[in-house]
């Protein structure tokens, strides 16, 4: 979990969430603010810098983050940029490529890249919980709030699960074969399904004792200079959104 | 006269399936007193404990805090938990957020109570556990006994008079039982009445003050430690004795009197200290 890592161990991880949070949404409004590739790949290596400078993100690990993405939208990129049409048979396929647009693909993408840059500086300065605790100050609905938390708690404890559960299942040479492997993963997903089903009636039970009888309800982080950072982001984003209406 | 703080009246509780889980089942728990409940597994032990919080409610029978039945309405249940917490065997069962200090608010954000008094609450709660060195970390990067006691202070922080620990030292290493051993050993002193499930017969045997012993869904025996484990049927119901109890019982067999004014040592350190005593008076003419 390299994103887990680096949210919990970077140097901005005590900074309150509503800054950081201020900054990426100053990102990205200044991704789409951004008048032509060249400003919205500044904008980019901004908050880049900003991430691996700034938060002390290691430079290895902010690109194997990145580089998943950075695929994606390269592969989108080229299918913007290079297309098919089919004639009256499959022989008769001709690759059409559209020169005229390359302007506004190169530009979509350098502004995908700013946004994907901005989300990268949230995700991993600030950890889920922290995410989390700020949405629920964007007053989104807490059903999906609950459902987040408790997602993202057992999606370790699952994972876990499935750990031990393979372990168990090679111990007894459960992937020994093609043939084998595939009932071992049926046994695996059907164990999964009971385990799901067991945790979820537990933790019900657990909220009960602990006197829940609705919502998920935590206490607010406190983060020392909050006003501060949050004037300080918010003076720097919109630094940033000025310099793309600035530039051309 | 002894003052129960809670009791059972001829419980009896079937779950849905059909598995008769309580039989009449009557006993109390005394204020103030270091109980331990034992038992097979099946016994009835964490129906029993799920009774106690209101969890589940009898079939038949009635659960008594302070001598009166327990109110199962909302505010009636709501009041009964901020008095009576509840510790899951299975940390991984009730952790529910993965920041340490945020599931540790749960409980008390539960009750209502204002922001300030959950925060004091919590960083209490942090320093009895001594967990405030892990507080900022994630619940996924804790060991499996740090989860356990972020378990405990998660329902120490809601301050409640009884805690109810379901087998608290399955899992956990001697040195990490030790740790759990003096926080209980805190928690008592600060005047909670601490109710135990455990397997640990010579834990029991050393800690406890009052012993309850549950049979396929009833009580089977009830008393203090050197009343109930040494009796037959319980010994053949758990299948062993404490080993400090026997090797007593087995040196007096031979003329070793570890007896200390009629006190019989309960646990390890206590028989080394009588064996000790017990040299030295030999060597005094």
């Amino acid at each position: 979990m390299l994103t887990e890592q680096s949210a919990y161990s970077n140097r901005w991880r005590h900074v309150s969430p509503v800054a950081k949070g201020c900054f990426s949404l100053c990102g990205i409004i200044a991704a789409f603010a951004a008048g032509s590739p060249c400003t919205a790949l500044l904008i980019a290596s901004i908050l880049a810098s900003v991430t691996v400078f700034g938060a002390g993100v290691p430079i290895t690990r902010y690109m194997r983050v990145a580089a998943p993405a950075l695929i994606f939208l390269l592969a989108s990129g080229l299918s913007l940029f290079l297309s098919f049409s089919l004639g009256a048979s499959i022989s008769t396929i001709s690759p059409h490529i559209a020169f005229s647009e390359l302007r506004g693909i190169t530009h979509t993408c350098c502004r995908s890249l700013t946004c994907l840059t901005a989300l990268l500086f949230l995700a991993l300065t600030t950890p889920l919980s922290d995410i989390i605790s700020l949405l629920r100050l964007c007053r989104l609905p807490e059903t999906l709030l609950d459902l987040m938390t408790l997602c993202y708690r057992t999606l370790f404890v699952l994972s876990e699960a499935v750990h031990e559960t393979m372990t168990a299942q090679t111990a007894r040479l459960g992937y020994a074969s093609f043939s084998i492997s595939l009932r071992s993963l049926g046994g695996l997903f059907a164990n999964l399904i009971v385990q799901v089903w067991q945790r979820s009636l537990a933790l019900h039970l657990a909220a009960q004792a602990r006197g829940n009888d609705g919502s998920l309800r935590f206490l607010r982080n406190n983060y020392n200079h909050s006003c501060r950072n949050i004037s300080i982001a918010a003076t720097t984003g919109c630094l940033m959104i000025a310099l793309t209406i600035i530039l051309p | 006269m002894t003052d129960n703080i809670l009791k059972l009246e001829n419980v009896s509780y079937s779950y849905p399936d059909g598995t008769l889980a309580l039989q009449s089942c009557s006993l109390a728990i005394q204020r103030n007193i270091r109980t331990v409940v034992l038992g097979a597994n099946g016994a009835g032990k964490t129906t029993l404990f799920l009774h106690l919080n209101g969890i589940l409610r009898p079939n038949t029978g009635r659960v008594c805090q302070n001598n009166i039945p327990l109110d199962y309405s909302r505010n009636g249940m709501r009041a009964l938990r901020s008095r009576i917490g509840l510790v899951f065997q299975n940390p991984d069962n009730q952790l529910f957020s993965a920041s340490v200090r945020e599931d540790i608010s749960f409980g008390p954000m539960n009750l209502g109570l204002g922001e300030s008094i959950v925060r004091d609450r919590v960083e209490n709660a942090l320093l009895t556990v001594g967990m405030i060195e892990s507080a900022d970390k994630p619940v996924h990067n804790l060991s499996y006994g740090q989860k356990k006691r972020v378990c405990i202070a998660g329902v120490l922080a809601m301050e409640p008079e009884i805690i109810i620990l379901d087998e608290p030292m399955a899992g956990l290493d001697s040195v990490m039982q030790e740790e759990l051993t003096a926080t209980l050993e805190k928690l008592h002193t600060a005047g909670m009445t601490i109710i135990i499930a455990t397997h640990d017969l010579d834990f029991a045997y050393g800690w406890a003050e009052d012993v309850i012993v549950l049979k396929n869904g009833h009580l089977l025996a009830n008393g203090t430690p050197d009343e109930v484990l040494l009796q037959n049927d319980v010994k053949v119901t758990l299948g062993a004795t404490p080993l400090v109890a026997e090797l007593t019982r087995q040196l007096c067999l031979i003329g070793i009197d570890l007896r200390d004014k009629g006190y019989l040592p309960r646990s390890k350190s206590e028989m080394l200290k009588a064996i000790t005593a017990h040299t030295g008076r030999e060597r005094t003419p």
